[in-house]
């Protein structure tokens, strides 16, 4: 029996194991070939299930489920070849970091078009009767479904080896993955096939989307829910490996559901002391992945070394093109600066008090942003789980008001020196591997801690923590910034003003700190090391340790918006989801860059380009994500150097039609970029 | 839909923000010489009194969220058609993301920007406990729509005031029913968070006053939003258990039952719910779920209180019928304006005190917004969930339990007010 028991576990284990292989399998040759991080895969997928709804829901399931499992896939196969077209094609040869930003302004299209659409309730997709029915086996009882999702996918990847192996198609693609540019030398369209990689990779993740659709339900979430371990499945197997993908997909599903059947079983009972299989559901995959990229960066089958990943194309920092000189951008910075410091008043004497909360939001992520350009625009690291520095930052400071003080002061200290401390430990591990693998690498630490704050009692679960406030003041003499309530010309200034004004400097000073030691030889060296790694290495600079103090001054500044947060008046409860769900570090990535990085001041602007942009539209129409998403796109496309960029390529633009009267060119054009 | 404010009620938050106590205090004295007036029973009242509602519209629960708000939306028009209210109802709404940071900035706009002073909504137990904490520190009336013990018991406070049934009353229906009725070797099975822990925590207690013989033969925890549960119905299959109780709702739920459902396993025991009849959870399964059974919040059959006008208003305003959330988000907003009629007055803190301890007639029957916690002394039901006309299986009653039967003293649940 317990054979048949571990049988019927590992079976249930490749069953979700061979979702996780048609899911990776296009995801990982989509990155292979085109150097694409997908993250609308997870879209792609639940489209396929929602155009299967479409389908069985009038034809029935017995035929209707057939016809949906050939024709749905179709569909998204056809969106994804549209989506190539119009939106990555332009992209190729940028840094794989754009493909983020614009992936990511795809995802809510995608998902808001979703809703839109089917609506937001869960659904379920009907499968044939006969499929659904239990079939025991030698004492193993499972669903037929399960053998048919794991039948069914097994051929389906098995026809996709096939492609890739046996044809022509698959031998130019596999050679594109090596070496793109040599097969543009011998003469092959390798564009054409990109698109033909992007459109079969989306149409196996519908497929996924449809199998998994029939075993549990169709909901609006769910392709957000399966990205992650995707990635993972990818990153574990080899970037741009087949073979790691199928590997890595059944490794994750089985180990994944071995954990969760046995957790709690004892293994060696020692007298006082047992030996038990820990509860780790959900930190498994994680672990699995850093301890694989730390043993072997390139991932199990992984072949590409770690040189050929940084991708090509630089990363695009963002400048004004010498628009503005020293003394301007100064003068520019203390108008801002004035601006904000009255901002306050001008919203008491129109009435608009609620915006100052909404200042204070910006505040918080302008100074999130910057600690992410510190790492993401001087080192050319892109961090996936920096949101990591500023949940930790925000649970720490929330921890310390309700066991230790609330002095604002010695709360926020804590925040910043307990990240940093995290940041250091994380970079030692993390900064080993560069490219894709330290943005994976760092996803998965933010992950183990997103997981571990559900775990813990003392972080209060999925609760969280609340009942905490801030004082300002240190060691008992002081106020509860709840109590500070003045009057200024008959206008009452209360706690989140004060709160306003007290974010305004940490802002201010964080900014000052960060740009003096940016312009010290420091800094230099870390833009050296951004613009060519081995360079920095060869004169003789230790490039890891420079990498690693960016990477821990940087979590300080996280720790510090963290921390912010928590003292914030506003904030009554620190929760997982508010601050640590992956979401949040794809959001400062995407507000770092639609500022324009590498300048520290870009990203602040584009927190408060970005949330004011959000707090707009979310007033006027409920499709706000679909309008937000669809900015990114068009500012990866066209503005990839950030807000910041907007002056001198208008500036550009304005020259060369008074100058040669020719019409405005794509800015992509070389010539047009400045050389900063 | 998120905002529907007028400039009307952008200049009260003004006013209500420079000097909040002074006219909140003139707010109900006018209202109260208002209602004093228009005793005689002369139309429409010209006090308007801003409230709002806050559900997940999007994120994980993002399928229970609207209903909340057709409630509210209805019950607004109700009131502000009826003669017997000397005031109307304003209803802003807003998107709390079934996440409390997003909740938290919403619940800051609609208090500061539109001046709401009646709050009601929220279905995750995080997103209702931070917005506890903002009703009594901004001093509004809240009604949550959680069904998490704390938010009125240990995290409880005089400006809470809950119509939702929260999980001590629903374990109170299917504990001893299930030890006694459906087997007393029973397995645990909770999504780890919140819900999930307070419902292992009150089924298996009531269990063990129930039935001595009560027998918990394993507990097994998922991941919230976990969507693969084939290793834990093949562990439960092979246990010795004779009834399976489920600590999930939602889309956990859903995968949940349609996988227990393939493998066998509600063929061959008891598979339990508190939330199994939700409509939601129901229309998630479909014919997976018959032979489940499960707790009752409400279903539409019900013939408590004034329960078939509000099915039959319903169904004309949506064109389908009202599930338990749909009740929650109507009865909330009555509950706020019956309040305010008993009052005489739209001034939270005066509504705030006659909403306490107050009995009033809602789709449940007559229930009390008990003194120690705030907490509406719902009756609750036991159900088996059965084949229904169309593809929506139908829940049939077992056995109910009145409505002074279903809570604890509120000291018990960690509250004292």
């Amino acid at each position: 029996m317990v054979l048949a028991d571990f049988v019927e576990q590992l079976l249930n284990g490749l069953t979700v194991g061979m979702v996780y292989v048609l899911l990776a399998a296009g995801l990982s040759v989509i990155f292979g070939v085109m150097n694409v991080i997908n993250f609308s895969h997870g879209e792609l997928f639940a489209l396929g299930a929602y155009f299967a709804l479409s389908i069985t829901n009038p034809l029935g399931a017995e035929t209707g489920f057939w016809v949906a499992l050939v024709a749905a896939p179709l569909i998204v196969g056809v969106i994804g070849v549209g989506i190539e077209r119009l939106t990555i094609r332009p992209l190729y040869g940028r840094n794989p970091l754009y493909h983020i930003l614009l992936t990511f302004g795809l995802v809510l299209v995608i998902n808001d078009l979703v809703r839109l659409v089917w609506g937001t309730e869960q659904q379920q997709l009907v499968v044939p009767n006969f499929l659904t029915q239990p079939v025991a086996v030698f004492g193993i009882q499972l669903s037929l479904y399960n053998y048919f999702m794991i039948g069914f996918a097994a051929i389906l990847a098995a026809g996709t080896w096939v492609l890739l192996n046996k044809t022509k198609y698959g031998m130019i693609i596999r050679a594109g993955s090596q070496d793109r540019e040599m097969v543009r030398n011998v003469g092959i369209d390798i564009d054409r096939y990109y698109t033909l990689v992007f459109g079969v990779g989306a149409a196996l993740a519908a497929v996924a989307g449809i199998v998994l659709g029939g075993y549990q339900n169709v909901n609006t979430t769910m392709g957000n829910s399966v990205i992650i371990p995707a990635f993972v499945v990818v990153v574990l197997g080899g970037l741009g490996s087949f073979r790691g993908a199928v590997f890595g997909g059944l490794l994750v599903g089985v180990v994944q559901t071995l954990m969760r059947a046995y957790n709690g079983t004892v293994l060696a009972d020692l007298g006082e002391f047992t030996l038990t299989v820990p509860n780790m559901e959900g930190l498994t995959v994680f672990l699995l992945m850093i301890g694989v990229l730390l043993v072997k960066p390139q991932g199990l089958f992984g072949t590409r070394g770690e040189e050929s990943e940084g991708g090509e194309g630089e990363i695009l920092v963002g400048g004004d093109g010498g628009l503005l000189n020293e003394s301007t951008k100064f003068k520019l910075g203390v108008v801002a600066v004035a601006l904000l410091a009255i901002a306050p008043f001008a919203l008491l004497v129109t009435g608009q008090r609620y915006y100052v909360t909404v200042l204070n939001e910006i505040l918080i992520w302008a100074i999130f942003a910057l600690s992410l350009d510190i790492v993401m625009g001087y080192t050319g690291l892109v961090p996936l789980g920096h949101t990591m520095f500023y949940g930790v930052g925000a649970y720490a400071a929330a921890l310390v008001m309700l066991h230790y003080t609330s002095s604002v002061f010695l709360v926020l200290g804590a925040a910043i020196l307990i990240c940093a401390a995290l940041a250091w430990i994380v970079g030692a591990l993390s900064i080993r591997v560069s490219g894709v693998y330290f943005a994976m690498i760092t996803l998965a630490f933010a992950e183990l801690l997103y997981s571990a704050v559900f775990k813990f009692e003392f972080t209060g679960g999925s609760d969280g923590l609340l009942g905490f406030e801030a004082m300002m003041g240190i060691a008992g003499i002081g106020v509860p910034l709840s109590d500070i309530e003045l009057l200024v010309l008959g206008y009452e200034i209360e706690q989140r003003i004060v709160f306003y004004y007290f974010a305004l400097l940490l802002g201010v000073l964080s900014f000052l700190v960060a740009r003096r030691i940016m312009n010290a030889p420091f800094g230099s060296v870390l833009q050296s090391i951004r613009e060519s790694q081995e360079r920095a290495k060869f004169i003789g600079y230790d490039v890891t340790k420079y990498k690693r103090r960016a990477f821990v001054l940087s979590g300080g500044v996280a720790g510090l918006s963290g921390g912010l947060l928590a003292v914030s008046p506003t904030t009554f409860i620190i929760s997982p989801d508010q601050t640590l769900y992956w979401i949040h570090s794809g959001e400062v990535i995407v507000l770092t860059l639609l500022g324009g990085m590498g300048t520290l001041y870009g990203p602040m602007l584009g927190a408060g380009a970005f949330l004011g942009l959000e707090e707009v539209l979310s007033g006027y129409t409920d499709q706000w994500r679909m309008v937000i998403g669809s900015i990114f796109i068009l500012f990866v496309l066209f503005v990839p150097r950030g807000l910041v960029s907007v002056p001198s390529l208008v500036a550009e633009r304005v020259d060369r039609v008074q100058n040669e009267g020719d019409p405005p060119v794509n800015i992509d054009d070389p010539e047009v970029n400045p050389d900063d | 839909m998120m905002t529907e404010h007028t400039d009307d009620s952008a200049d009260s938050s003004v006013q209500s923000d420079t000097s909040r106590r002074k006219f909140l205090a003139a707010a109900g004295a006018t209202s109260a010489f208002a209602l004093a007036g228009c005793g005689d029973g002369s139309s429409g009242g010209t006090d308007t009194v801003t409230v709002a509602s806050l559900n997940p519209i999007s994120g994980n629960y993002s399928s229970l969220g609207p209903s909340q708000v057709q409630g509210a939306r209805l019950a607004v028009d109700q009131i502000n058609g009826n003669d017997n209210y000397d005031f109307e109802f304003e209803l802003v709404e807003g998107d709390t993301e079934t996440e409390s940071g997003a909740a938290q900035a919403e619940a800051q706009r609609v208090v500061q920007q539109e001046g709401a002073e009646f709050v009601f909504g929220a279905i995750s137990s995080s997103v209702a406990l931070a917005l506890n904490d903002f009703a009594s520190s901004s001093e509004f009336v809240y009604f949550p729509g959680g069904a998490a013990v704390p938010v009125t018991g240990s995290s409880c406070n005089e400006w809470v005031f809950r119509f939702e049934t929260n999980t001590a009353q629903i374990a109170e229906a299917i504990s001893a029913y299930t030890v006694n009725n459906l087997g007393s070797n029973v397995w645990f099975h909770y999504a780890d968070y919140a819900y999930g822990e307070s419902v292992y925590n009150r089924v298996k207690s009531r269990m063990q006053d129930a039935d001595s013989d009560f027998n918990e033969v394993g507990v097994t925890t998922s991941e919230l939003g976990s969507s693969n549960y084939g290793s834990y119905i093949s562990q439960i299959s092979n246990s010795d258990a004779d009834t399976v109780v489920l600590g999930m709702t939602g889309g956990d739920e859903v995968n949940f039952t349609n996988q227990a459902a393939d493998q066998g396993l509600i063929d061959e025991m008891a598979v339990v719910g508190p939330t199994a009849t939700f409509q939601s959870i129901r229309a998630g399964t479909g014919a997976n779920s018959v032979g489940k059974y499960g707790g009752v919040r409400y279903v539409p059959s019900l013939e408590t209180g004034d329960n078939q006008q509000f099915v039959e208003s319903y169904m004309d305003a949506e064109g389908s019928t009202p599930d338990n959330f749909a009740r929650v988000g109507y009865d909330s907003i009555r509950l706020m304006a019956k309040g305010m009629n008993e009052a005489g007055s739209t001034n939270p803190g005066d509504v705030r005190d006659a909403l306490e301890g107050g009995t009033f007639q809602t789709v449940l029957g007559d229930i009390t917004l008990r003194e120690g916690d705030h907490q509406a002394t719902n009756p609750t039901w036991m159900a088996e969930i059965v084949e229904g006309d169309g593809d929506l299986p139908a829940v049939e009653l077992l056995e109910k339990v009145e409505s002074e039967d279903t809570l604890p003293p509120a000291s018990e649940l960690g509250c004292d007010l």
